[in-house]
């Protein structure tokens, strides 16, 4: 009787460990089928308006790296830049949605802060891109470094400039960190190389009409002026128009941060001398990488430059350049 | 001389168990690796199969926009409005005419076909440029010129193909297209020029973006130079975020490569146009992975399941298999504790079944040899007991023959004849029977014969007086067991007895035994030594007892150990001898 009870046990035995086995192989494998499912992540640029290329070539980013790393990316943007409120407002639907993670362009470095608060309490991982948050929330900011924008804008005009001219620098606002940042690279290299007499700074608000008005001014009263450094777009635009409509185009140069058809214009015309550009596509492309990897529960850095790129006319229509400056939007 | 076996200790159930699941476990793996394996390799197949049929179709589709183009070049360099255009010796009033006529034939062939985004012609001489658009603005000279696909085709006589680039012919408008430009040589009255016709990029950009290579995989199109047509990541591989092996894909024409190691192993698989870009597809074997997962699920499951439905077969049918052998090794067990009547009930004529008979069969051998040493034990036992029952007749006869002899010799004729017919009678009633159980009546006769010889031998020596119930007549008694009690009473009670004495036999039934006494008044012996009388056995053949000690041995031979004969004595008291067998009546013998 003890033998057969052994028996049964030794069945028993066999069975349990095979089954085991094979439910441990079943919950592996569906497990490594599961991790295949798709990471889910909401990307808030500034603007979902089509006409601005610069939110176009980062969503191809975006795009782009959504396929590559097999991430669901939502996008959820608010018609114009400027609007805060609604930005905040879809920041909190997007938490609704309890996505993964959320790669956030702020349009306001402080009144989006509290929100984005809310987005990591809530258990989201943060991204910022392009523009930050005060505060550093965000797992990780990945953009153009600034400063180093701003130190390039200078650096281009030290080899045209000789080294007692006067430089005007025109900036677009105070209270942005991006404009300060770039403020402050700009000047450092002025101050570093040769004994620049610096204008300014002067704040155009982002807009090409004070930014016009501001280097008009300064064109006809400074006949010392040898350049003029922009530090926007429209900032730009606004000085290139002054010394177009100027003619001044021979004496002054101009040089900025950023590019639009207009600039390319004054590029090939030869009134802008050269313009910082940055690389959206690339910004699009590790947001999401980053973001990816956060998911992951990997160490990323909490800063990520996508780098920029000076173009001028010589090299503005090189294959590299090209894609860059008149990036390939449907 | 024994090697290590960790199987030594276990039942062959075990063993079974054991080995058929090894064999399973191993047939199934081997399935299960083979199965998995030749399928992932479908799968790898079949997608390399797929991946270079699309990549084939996204050739002939640009290969075709492409000799469109040329197609449309030659026609466009060959039209009259053209040629007329060309002419040298025309007025000088009649250009602006002409170049109206060019530029509206230039303008029908790209509203007719939203591939071609723009036609012109530059002449070299005096830099006019005639566009499909009439009233468009132009970039300067200049800046024209310096464009590849003009400085390029100039001293050719084959048509250029430019990479992907941004169109500046017209002012403001920056158009991504792919340039043909073909020169047309000035002759003696005709003037030379560059014939443009720019593809729309788009075409090409939506044709490569469309193509669906797995989650992650892509194509890509490469100018022999190296210069990338179209990238769908392009800014990442001109920031050096990416690359691509773009010197090894120059160096091949047709086929793929396996480039990268792990994670990022890529395979590529290049397809070279006839005018030298190179479609090139990017696919991550691991990706198919997806695929092969589920293979791979698939077949572990299947494999699995398998196992364990295998595995409870085995164990079954090794239980199965055992069965029998557990019932035979428990019939085995049972003949070990001496039961031979088992027979094992095992139908099967496999091994086992055989083995069950022939079990059974030696089972019954050693039970028939059991019987047969019991037979011939019990053939030693009689054989003995005759030895015994001779023993006593010799020594009787010895002694009654010399007292014969010593009575012939005194002359007693008729106490002779007296004798020698008791004698012949005593003879006569032990050979005449072979029965080994007589009646007692029988056996009272035979003693009472004895007694006249034994008393006439020793003349009036003692009385005798014989005293059984009736009752037992007719039950058993070893033949001639009185005999030697009596013999041994006279020899050794009264022989060396001054007086007469007397010998009393006396018979009872008690219980379900039967009693028998020999008492004498004799000179007895010591009670020590009656009581250790029969331990004696066989001390010396003449000696005191022997014959006693025969017939207790045949009575506990015959009847066992229970029975047997009683010595009570007494130095000069006497001696009573008491013989126990069972009651046995001859009736029931019969």
């Amino acid at each position: 009787m003890r033998k057969r009870w052994n028996g049964v046990k030794l069945i028993s035995l066999v069975l349990l460990g095979v089954l085991t086995i094979g439910w441990a192989g079943f919950s592996i494998v569906s497990h490594e089928l599961n991790s295949g499912k798709k990471k889910t992540i909401i990307f808030v640029p500034k603007t979902i308006d089509t006409t601005i290329e610069f939110w176009q070539v980062m969503r191809q980013g975006v795009a782009s790296a959504a396929k590559e790393f097999d991430a669901e990316v939502e996008v959820m943007g608010t018609r114009a830049e400027v609007d805060v409120d609604e930005q905040i407002a879809l920041l909190q639907e997007a938490i609704k949605k309890k996505p993964e993670a959320i790669i956030l362009a702020a349009t306001d470095y402080n009144r989006v802060v509290p929100v984005a608060k809310e987005i990591v309490a809530a258990g989201i991982k943060l991204i910022t891109v392009d523009s930050g948050l005060n505060g550093g929330i965000s797992t990780s900011f990945i953009g153009t470094d600034n400063t180093d924008a701003g130190r390039r804008t200078a650096e281009i005009l030290h080899t045209h400039v000789d080294s007692h001219a006067e430089i005007a620098v025109i900036n677009f606002v105070k209270e942005s960190a991006t404009a300060m940042e770039r403020e402050s690279g700009a000047l450092e290299i002025l101050r570093r190389y040769g004994n620049y007499t610096v204008l300014g700074p002067f704040y155009s608000n982002g807009s090409v009409q004070t930014a016009y008005d501001i280097a008009s001014s300064l064109l006809k009263t400074q006949p010392n002026l040898k350049a003029i450094i922009g530090l926007n777009e429209p900032t730009v635009f606004g000085i290139g128009k002054a010394i177009q409509d100027l003619k001044m185009k021979s004496q002054v140069f101009a040089v900025g941060i950023d590019s639009s058809m207009g600039e390319i214009r004054m590029l090939e015309d030869g009134v802008l001398l050269a313009t910082v550009i940055q690389k959206p596509f690339n910004m699009g492309y590790s947001a999401v990488k980053t973001a990816v990897e956060v998911i992951d529960g990997k160490r990323v850095s909490p800063r990520i430059d996508t780098g920029s790129k000076v173009i001028t006319k010589e090299n503005m229509y090189s294959n590299e350049n090209q894609k860059l400056l008149f990036p390939f939007v449907e | 001389m024994n090697g290590w076996n960790p199987l030594k200790h276990h039942s062959i159930h075990t063993h079974i168990a054991i080995a058929f699941s090894c064999l399973i476990l191993c047939t199934t793996a081997l399935l299960s690796y083979s199965t998995y394996k030749l399928s992932s390799d479908a799968v790898t197949r079949n997608s390399q199969e797929y991946t270079s049929q699309l990549i084939e179709q996204v050739k002939v589709n640009i290969q075709t926009y492409i000799s469109n183009m040329e197609s449309i070049a030659a026609l466009a360099m060959r039209s009259n409005d053209l040629q007329r255009y060309l002419k040298q010796n025309e007025p000088a009033f009649v250009k602006p005419l002409m170049k109206k006529q060019v530029s509206q034939y230039f303008n029908s062939i790209v509203t007719s076909r939203n591939d071609i985004s723009s036609i012109l012609f530059i002449s070299d001489r005096g830099d006019e440029i005639v566009s499909n658009r009439e009233s468009a603005e132009f970039n300067s000279i200049a800046q024209i010129k310096e464009q590849d696909w003009y400085k390029k085709v100039l001293g050719t006589d084959q048509a250029y193909i430019s990479s992907s680039h941004v169109q500046r012919i017209f002012r403001d408008e920056y158009r991504w297209v792919v340039s043909i430009s073909r020169e047309l040589s000035a002759t003696e009255d005709t003037i030379g020029g560059v014939l443009l016709v720019d593809l729309n990029y788009k075409l090409i950009n939506n044709l490569c973006q469309q193509i669906e290579l797995g989650k992650r995989g892509y194509v890509f199109i490469v100018d022999p130079s190296g210069d990338l047509v179209y990238h769908p990541q392009q800014q990442l591989v001109y920031s050096q975020l990416k690359s691509e092996q773009l010197d090894k894909v120059l160096q091949m024409w047709n086929g793929s490569m396996t480039l990268g190691e792990g994670n990022d192993k890529k395979i590529y698989t290049v397809n070279t146009t006839s005018f030298g870009w190179k479609i090139v597809s990017v696919t991550y074997p691991d990706e198919l992975v997806g695929n092969k997962r589920q293979i791979q699920f698939t077949s572990a499951l299947w494999g699995t399941l398998c196992l364990v439905v295998a595995l409870a077969i085995s164990i079954i049918l090794s239980y199965a298999l055992t069965k029998p052998l557990k019932k035979l090794e428990m019939n085995m067990k049972l003949a070990e504790r001496g039961d031979f009547d088992i027979r094992v009930e095992i139908d099967s004529k496999n091994e086992i079944g055989k083995l069950a008979r022939t079990f059974n069969i030696m089972i019954s051998k050693i039970k028939e040899l059991m019987s047969q040493v019991v037979a011939e034990q019990e053939m030693k036992r009689v054989s003995e007991l005759k030895a015994l029952q001779a023993q006593i007749q010799p020594h009787f006869l010895y002694n009654t023959l010399d007292s014969i002899i010593w009575m012939a010799e005194m002359g007693k004729m008729e106490e002779v004849v007296d004798m020698t017919s008791a004698l012949s009678k005593l003879l006569r009633s032990t050979i005449s029977k072979g029965d080994e159980l007589i009646p007692i009546s029988v056996e009272l006769e035979h003693i009472k014969h004895y007694l006249t010889i034994q008393k006439m031998r020793y003349r009036n020596k003692f009385t005798y007086s014989i005293d059984v119930d009736e009752g037992i007549g007719n039950c058993q008694i070893l033949k001639l067991v009185l005999q030697p009690i009596v013999e041994n009473a006279i020899y050794h009670g009264m022989k060396h007895k001054p007086e007469t004495g007397h010998i009393r036999i006396t018979g009872r039934s008690v219980g379900d035994d039967i009693e028998l006494q020999v008492i004498d008044d004799g000179i007895g012996m010591d009670p020590e030594a009656a009581r250790t009388l029969l331990e004696r056995k066989v001390a010396s053949r003449s000696g005191n007892g022997v014959g006693v000690v025969n017939v207790d041995h045949r009575i506990k031979l015959n009847f066992g150990a229970a029975y047997g004969l009683w010595f009570e004595s007494d130095l000069e008291e006497g001696m009573s001898v008491t013989m126990r067998i069972p009651l046995l009546r001859e009736v029931e013998q019969t």
